[in-house]
């Protein structure tokens, strides 16, 4: 399965077009550190929250879902504490080309996650069937999953829809999540990596064999 | 309404046969394949393409939801199912309407009345087609098979309802004999088409297999474009077909074919099907009906320069039939050769392997449909077919000499790959197949 070549045939949907993607997934680990100091720069102490740290963490959660779910991947994404002002900006020609149209053309860049995500070392999650995937359990909801996040087997990382049919996407190993690779509400392939995860069980690293 | 873009429920030769009418409408076209097919000629052709599934066909080409979940975030707006896989099935017809995509083929409620052959059987009686003296409908109890049997006489066949393709059918010669067939086909007609209902009728051990294309629109309009020879045949599938009909009296032929579309007025079928009939000494009898393209569609193409899967489309899309009956017209003769990947020598057993050498045929009024290329690994999980060379010449002896020199120009080879060439050309260069002479049964008693 992992066998599918992401540089194949210029096919639409499966024209995993790695551009970009990849600017997006680093800055959502950026984003999404687990020590939210490192991401700061010494405006939080004067502030005097108690709690701001859990503050940053939030809205850095909210800015990756907000980057996970908008049309395309942000150009810049500035964030100042202290007068509590988010901006996102997005390439209006980038964000145009995606669409937010629900059934996307296939000649867009849709369903990407092969060329960029190949490279990627760890145990991959891949689609069960052909559908939509969603990384909350309903719209506006939390996400199963995020980034750092540790995950046992059988644990549910987000839902696939098919024919108005909502098949869970479990883990079949344990392990910290190290990335979702696809948005939420995009269409997926069937066998297309969905979540990547750094497995705890060490003996067996690398990725997935599957038949 | 028009059509923009066609998602190709199927793979191989039909899925490219059926994409190069669609480039040639400026319809957009969209592939669907399992994990197996990934590098499979109709994906690289096609304008897009959607991975449905692993490589068992129940999982991905039969799988109804996957398909039509790849038509629906493809931006398709039609679903052509070639044929085989979900080509028959009413379900997913139903299914395609009530997501907003134009299933091309008839609609769903002829599909699940001439899907049950026990039912078509009895429509086609009732619209006053010749049928083989056989059970009214099915069969379900032993205690009637033998009540039957007596009356039908022998010998004859028990065939699954839920069946077609050959498969789910048992000769039965003598009383001795029925029973224990009685059983064994209901049990494989439940192995194999989860369905285990099952009729009888007459059979014929000397007869011909004649088919007769079909083709209606949503207006009324219903034309017949003739008949083809499909008599050679290896265990009810089909190997070497033709159009016209060797030797046919005009007159059954006219008759034949009038059946067919007095068959399909009857049920308000609309699109391409074929209408299945025996000729036998006492006249020919209704079959069974196929409601989809089938394999050997290209040799009425080749005879009547009709392009069937554009004439498909066309009436999906609502468009009313351009031509007359009177307009058409057949010339000369076209044969159609299946080349499988099996091996003849080991009673047919599929040979699969890596194409090293692939060079199809070509020269004059030779056609090849095929998914096949140098390199290509083929998949073990699907049908042996590999390609079909259709000859056309204006008379028979022409079209069968022209067959047989394309396939000895056909260079196939690889490890463990065998194909039917070899026994194709045998049966060219055979006597009683030359003077079309042929019935149903000239290939398993040959040997």
């Amino acid at each position: 399965m992992n066998g599918r070549d992401g540089n194949g045939p210029g096919h639409g949907i499966r024209n995993g077009n790695g551009n970009g993607r990849y600017y997006g997934e680093a800055l959502m680990n950026e984003l999404t550190q687990e020590s939210p100091r490192t991401t700061g720069d010494g405006t939080l102490a004067p502030l005097g929250y108690d709690n701001s740290g859990l503050a940053l963490t939030d809205i850095c959660r909210s800015i990756a879902e907000v980057v996970r779910v908008g049309p395309s991947r942000p150009r810049r994404v500035r964030i100042a504490l202290g007068a509590a002002s988010v901006e996102v900006e997005w390439d209006g020609e980038a964000a145009s080309a995606a669409g937010t149209a629900p059934a996307p053309h296939p000649s867009g860049p849709v369903a990407a996650g092969g060329a960029g995500t190949e490279a990627l070392e760890g145990h991959r999650e891949c689609a069960p069937l052909v559908g939509t995937f969603y990384a909350a359990p309903a719209p506006g909801a939390p996400p199963f999953v995020q980034p750092g996040d540790h995950v046992e087997e059988g644990q549910q990382l987000g839902i696939i829809e098919a024919m108005k049919l909502m098949n869970p996407l479990e883990a079949t190993r344990a392990g910290r999540v190290v990335e979702v690779l696809v948005g939420d509400g995009e269409p997926v392939e069937y066998g297309e990596p969905l979540v990547l995860i750094d497995p705890d069980d060490t003996g067996a690293g690398g990725p997935d064999e599957e038949g | 309404m028009g059509i923009g873009t066609v998602l190709v429920a199927n793979r191989g030769e039909i899925a490219l046969r059926v994409m190069r009418t669609c480039r040639e409408m400026g319809i957009r076209t969209v592939a669907v394949h399992s994990t197996a097919d990934q590098d499979s000629s109709h994906v690289r052709e096609a304008d897009a393409a959607v991975c449905i599934g692993p490589g068992a066909p129940r999982k991905s080409y039969l799988s109804a939801p996957a398909v039509v979940e790849a038509a629906l975030r493809s931006g398709a707006d039609a679903v052509h199912p070639g044929y085989g896989f979900l080509s028959e099935d009413p379900d997913f017809a139903e299914i395609c309407a009530e997501n907003g995509l134009t299933f091309i083929g008839p609609r769903p409620e002829v599909l699940s009345q001439l899907g049950d052959k026990a039912v078509a059987r009895s429509l086609m009686t009732d619209a006053g087609l010749p049928v083989l003296p056989g059970s009214p409908g099915t069969v379900d109890s032993a205690a009637e098979a033998s009540d039957l049997a007596g009356r039908i006489g022998y010998p004859l066949i028990i065939k699954a309802a839920a069946g077609g393709g050959g498969r789910g059918m048992t000769v039965v010669r003598t009383p001795s004999d029925l029973l224990p067939a009685y059983r064994q086909t209901r049990a494989t007609a439940q192995a194999v088409f989860g369905d285990n209902r099952v009729y009888m009728e007459r059979y014929c051990d000397s007869a011909r297999h004649i088919e007769v294309q079909v083709l209606a629109d949503g207006h009324g309009t219903v034309l017949h474009l003739g008949e083809r020879d499909c008599s050679v045949q290896r265990r009810h599938q089909k190997l070497i077909e033709e159009s016209p009909g060797p030797g046919l009296h005009p007159q059954l032929r006219s008759a034949i074919a009038r059946a067919a579309v007095r068959g399909a007025r009857a049920i308000g079928y609309t699109g391409a099907g074929t209408f299945e009939f025996l000729v036998h000494d006492e006249g020919f009898s209704f079959m069974e009906m196929n409601c989809r393209i089938q394999v050997e569609h290209p040799v009425t193409e080749a005879v009547y320069g009709v392009d069937l899967v554009r004439e498909q489309i066309r009436v999906a899309s609502g468009e009313a039939l351009r031509t007359t009956q009177e307009d058409l017209v057949p010339r000369g003769v076209a044969v159609e050769c299946r080349v499988n990947a099996e091996d003849p020598e080991r009673d047919f057993a599929p040979a699969p392997g890596t194409l090293e050498e692939f060079v199809p045929p070509g020269g004059p009024f030779v056609r090849v449909d095929t998914h096949g290329r140098a390199g290509w690994k083929v998949p073990p999980q699907y049908d042996s077919l590999l390609a079909k060379v259709i000859c056309w010449a204006p008379e028979r002896g022409e079209a069968l000499d022209r067959m047989d020199r394309a396939l000895a120009e056909f260079r196939i080879a690889g490890p463990g790959v065998h194909t039917t060439i070899p026994l194709l050309r045998d049966i060219i260069a055979d006597p009683v197949f030359r003077a079309g002479k042929h019935i149903t049964s000239f290939l398993d008693t040959r040997e």
